[in-house]
């Protein structure tokens, strides 16, 4: 497996574009890629872009997302297009597949005809990671992971990221080949032999006694502890609903929801999107019923102890192979907590797996990963403020 | 065996009883701790409400720290490079995506109200499409009264708090499609002035007090920045149309001299022919008149001998004068070549005042001459220096009454010597002192009736002073006597 990447932040969208592919396309030398992944920053969601880089491409399969910032070795880009160019290996096979209107079809349904499409073509062959991007606004991402997993298999290896804009919450893309999107899931599944290692961590510690969610409904919290689900904020940090509400996106990112799994170092994180009239709370993914939930919070150390972690994790589940690049999907959230830290955490990432090391990522609004469970072994979960470390290895 | 049976039967109950009662012991204890632990589970809880409260606001504290210090070198970089631009058009170009980025904001408009069209016209477009732009600038102008009323009440709009006789809050949405935004006045002290618009659709920035003031700030320093450049450009035109002026000026006036030179040239060598043609018949009038006088003709009676004086004295005169007036005209045209040498003043001025010296006697004039020794040596031609001083000095002796007093000094600046020659005569008029050096004046008084003088010697005396690089002036006082000064090089 050969990989070359490119990045430009040249303002002109097709200029940047030939830029980037240009470098990438020079990187790989004669070999031709097979798989194209870019990620770019909002004011380059245009199809024209797509297009002009799918010509350039000459026609391969190209999979990614908008973000609101693009990490590479060279630094956090607030403006750019990057683009990962992979040249496979004979033993590698790779499926990719689409899914429109996710919240029409509902995020199971999508999540399951995914599952299908990634599968078609690649039954016989050994099927090894799944990579997916999905829309950052759609509300149940978990839902989206369990329909997947109905077809992928509960312990299959999926990481995934969700697609940020720049902070807007408007509308966020998705790239399928020569398409922009919104509202959709694109993924890919790896077929034959391939080696990688991930890490996932967020290094938000719990704080106060352990609650139940008494009533549920998917990612709607009705109530904890039997009383509306917003007292729990309402008592913490003296503020009333409306109060609250203002200042929903900061308490969100500083002090979201931790569900406990049982045998887990680290609780799984819920952002709260909304407030409901009824006092309900509104996340990002779901919380079942009666799970022990506690109210978390996290510091910027904390964060980039959790990124350190992360990093080592996955190189230590690389084994002895040679690190060929990183791909990192990072919690928008984290963006906004470290602010202008945010090049630590980076130099973190480049430390560990070396200062040369391929390195690509993008801010999201939602990762997808397993949690190295002791009692969930292998199973993906949506996550919030995040940072998941892919990381392929080759000779 | 009974009674065995009952006393073990006692000892049983009352052993159950103790450990019963040991049990109720033991279950209370543990209420007890299992209260304590409630209570101190509580008691955490209480506190880890007061940790995350106390976190929020350190969170808050630290997040408008940081906004302060980033905007304030933003501000700074943002300054330094307004400041110093002196074209009202570039001010706005300093202002980059990357500066309002790093101030935390994506999208910013700026107007300025065109008091003669009656309308605002945009100067910073960052964010925005040309279509969106456009449509942002008809709804302004539609608007007008409620910008032009912020402006004048010198009042800052945000999403925080919106003043009085403003649009509301969503209509600023809505129009500028951001979530959270600052409108500032840009206040310019004259011409037009106008407002800075700075939003983000970032969901999670609350605008705070302190990006207000830096707003602020930004605006007041473009509003300085704009008044700079418009007096500065205001400087610049006006010098621009003095340098046309002058230059118009200065054209004219070389015009004017080329043609004074012109008339001058003519003037010069009319006199210079006319002269010439003047000497020969005046040669001949005076040798007929001495031939006369003579008697060479036979005798001449003595009547007709005092005419044939008269005629020789009055050709003499005529003689003088034309001599002057071709001395002059050679002067002026820069024929006369002056032999530059180094001169004693000293002994130029003894010279004069011994060729003088019998009419200084006869009028009873007394006559003095102070020459310091730094004054000695004089860079001049010797017989054109020294028709200046028997000018000067001749003058002086002419004007002054009996008894008077005449005097010659001389002082030094650097490699200048200045002659100054005072006499205690009668004095020039103040209106006459400016044109005593033209040809032909002579001041309208009875002392010039009685004393005979061509017009021509100060003019000759001013023409040979600047033909040494000097120049000539007077200072006089009616009845108190006058004082005629010029410079020449020092040797």
């Amino acid at each position: 497996m050969n990989i070359s990447l490119g990045f430009s932040e040249n303002k002109d969208h097709i200029q940047a574009t030939n830029e980037a592919v240009g470098q990438a396309m020079v990187g790989l030398g004669k070999t031709r890629g097979d798989l194209a992944i870019i990620f770019t920053t909002i004011e380059f969601a245009h199809p024209l872009v797509l297009k002009i880089a799918n010509n350039l491409l000459g026609g391969i399969p190209i999979l990614g997302c908008s973000s609101l910032g693009i990490i590479t070795n060279k630094g956090i880009f607030k403006h750019g297009f990057a683009i990962l160019l992979i040249s496979l290996s004979k033993q590698i096979f790779l499926n990719l597949a689409l899914v429109k209107e996710v919240n029409k079809k509902t995020p199971i349904t999508a999540g399951r005809e995914l599952g299908e499409k990634l599968l078609y073509g690649c039954k016989d062959v050994r099927r090894n990671l799944s990579l997916i991007f999905s829309d950052g606004l759609i509300s149940d991402g978990t839902s989206l992971i369990n329909g997947l997993q109905e077809n992928l298999g509960r312990s299959f290896p999926l990481i995934g990221a969700s697609a940020s804009d720049n902070h807007a919450y408007a509308k966020t893309f998705q790239y399928f080949n020569k398409d922009v999107l919104t509202d959709s899931c694109c993924g890919l599944l790896f077929g034959g032999k391939m080696n990688f290692g991930f890490g996932i961590k967020h290094g938000w510690k719990a704080l106060g006694k352990i609650r139940y969610v008494t009533k549920a409904d998917g990612n709607i919290i009705k109530e904890i502890n039997g009383e509306p689900a917003v007292k729990l904020y309402e008592d913490y940090f003296a503020k009333d609903a409306l109060e609250l509400a203002k200042e929903l996106r900061r308490i969100s990112i500083f002090y979201p929801i931790g569900i406990y799994l049982q045998g887990e170092k680290e609780y799984l994180l819920r952002n709260i999107i909304s407030i409901k009239d009824d006092g309900s709370l509104v996340t990002q993914g779901d919380i079942p019923q009666d799970s022990p939930i506690r109210l978390m919070i996290g510091t910027k150390d904390s964060c980039l102890a959790a990124a350190v972690t992360s990093c080592e994790e996955a190189k230590k589940n690389l084994g002895a192979q040679k690190t060929k690049f990183v791909m990192i999907f990072d919690s928008a959230s984290r963006f906004t907590l470290l602010g202008r830290q945010c090049s630590r955490e980076l130099d973190i990432i480049k430390a560990v797996f070396g200062e040369n090391t391929p390195l690509i990522g993008i801010y999201t609004y939602g990762e997808q990963a397993p949690l190295k469970s002791i009692s969930y072994l292998g199973r993906a979960y949506f996550h919030n403020q995040s940072i998941n470390v892919l990381a392929l290895g080759g000779q | 065996m009974l009674s065995f049976i009952f006393i073990s039967f006692c000892l049983i109950v009352a052993g159950l009883g103790i450990f019963l009662l040991s049990k109720v012991q033991r279950l209370k204890e543990k209420d007890k701790q299992i209260s304590a632990l409630k209570t101190s589970l509580e008691e955490m809880d209480e506190q880890a409400k007061l940790i995350m409260r106390t976190d929020m606001e350190l969170n808050k504290t630290q997040e408008e720290l940081d906004k302060k210090i980033s905007g304030l070198d933003i501000l700074q970089k943002l300054s330094r490079d307004i400041s110093t631009t002196l074209e009202e058009k570039q001010i706005f170009k300093k202002i980059s995506n990357e500066y309002l980025e790093e101030l935390g904001f994506e999208k910013s408009l700026a107007f300025l109200w065109n008091d003669l069209k009656r309308e605002f016209h945009p100067c910073l477009n960052l964010g925005y499409g040309d279509v969106e732009s456009e449509k942002i600038k008809i709804t302004v102008n539609a608007d007008k009264d409620y910008y032009l009323d912020l402006i004048h009440s010198g009042k800052t709009a945000s999403s925080v708090f919106v003043p009085n006789n403003f649009l509301t809050k969503d209509k600023i949405y809505q129009l500028f499609q951001v979530r959270s935004f600052i409108i500032c006045p840009i206040l310019a002290q004259e011409g037009d002035q106008g407002f800075i618009f700075v939003g983000t659709q970032n969901i999670e920035t609350c605008i705070t007090e302190g990006e207000q003031e830096l707003i602020t700030i930004l605006a007041n320093q473009i509003g300085q920045t704009l008044d700079n450049a418009r007096l500065f450009e205001k400087t610049w035109r006006s010098q621009q149309e003095l340098e046309i002026k002058v230059e118009e000026r200065t054209s004219q006036l070389t015009q004017a001299l080329e043609e004074v030179g012109k008339i001058s040239k003519r003037k010069s060598d009319f006199i210079s022919s006319v002269s010439h043609e003047l000497r020969t018949p005046l040669t001949s009038i005076k040798g007929y008149a001495a031939i006369l006088l003579a008697g060479k003709l036979g005798s001449v009676p003595d009547e007709i001998r005092s005419r044939l004086e008269k005629i020789n004295r009055h050709s003499d005169e005529l003689v003088h004068m034309v001599n002057d007036l071709l001395d002059i005209s050679r002067i002026e045209s820069g024929k006369v070549n002056m032999n530059m040498e180094s001169l004693e003043l000293k002994y130029i001025s003894d010279k004069v005042a011994d060729l003088l010296s019998e009419q200084m006697k006869t009028k009873n004039i007394t006559f003095s001459s102070n020459i310091p020794d730094d004054c000695q040596k004089i860079l001049a031609d010797r017989s054109q220096i020294e028709r200046v001083f028997i000018n000067l000095v001749g003058n002086a002796l002419k004007f002054t009454p009996e008894k008077g007093k005449i005097s010659i000094n001389a002082h030094r600046s650097g490699r200048v010597i200045q002659v100054d020659i005072t006499d205690t005569g009668f004095g020039i008029p103040e209106d006459a002192q400016e044109k005593i050096f033209e040809e032909f004046f002579r001041v309208e008084n009875t002392i010039n009736q009685e004393v005979k003088g061509t017009g021509l010697g100060l003019t000759l005396v001013k023409h040979i002073i600047e033909a040494h690089q000097g120049r000539i002036w007077v200072k006089s006082k009616i009845s108190e006597g006058s004082t005629f000064s010029f410079t020449l090089n020092a040797a």
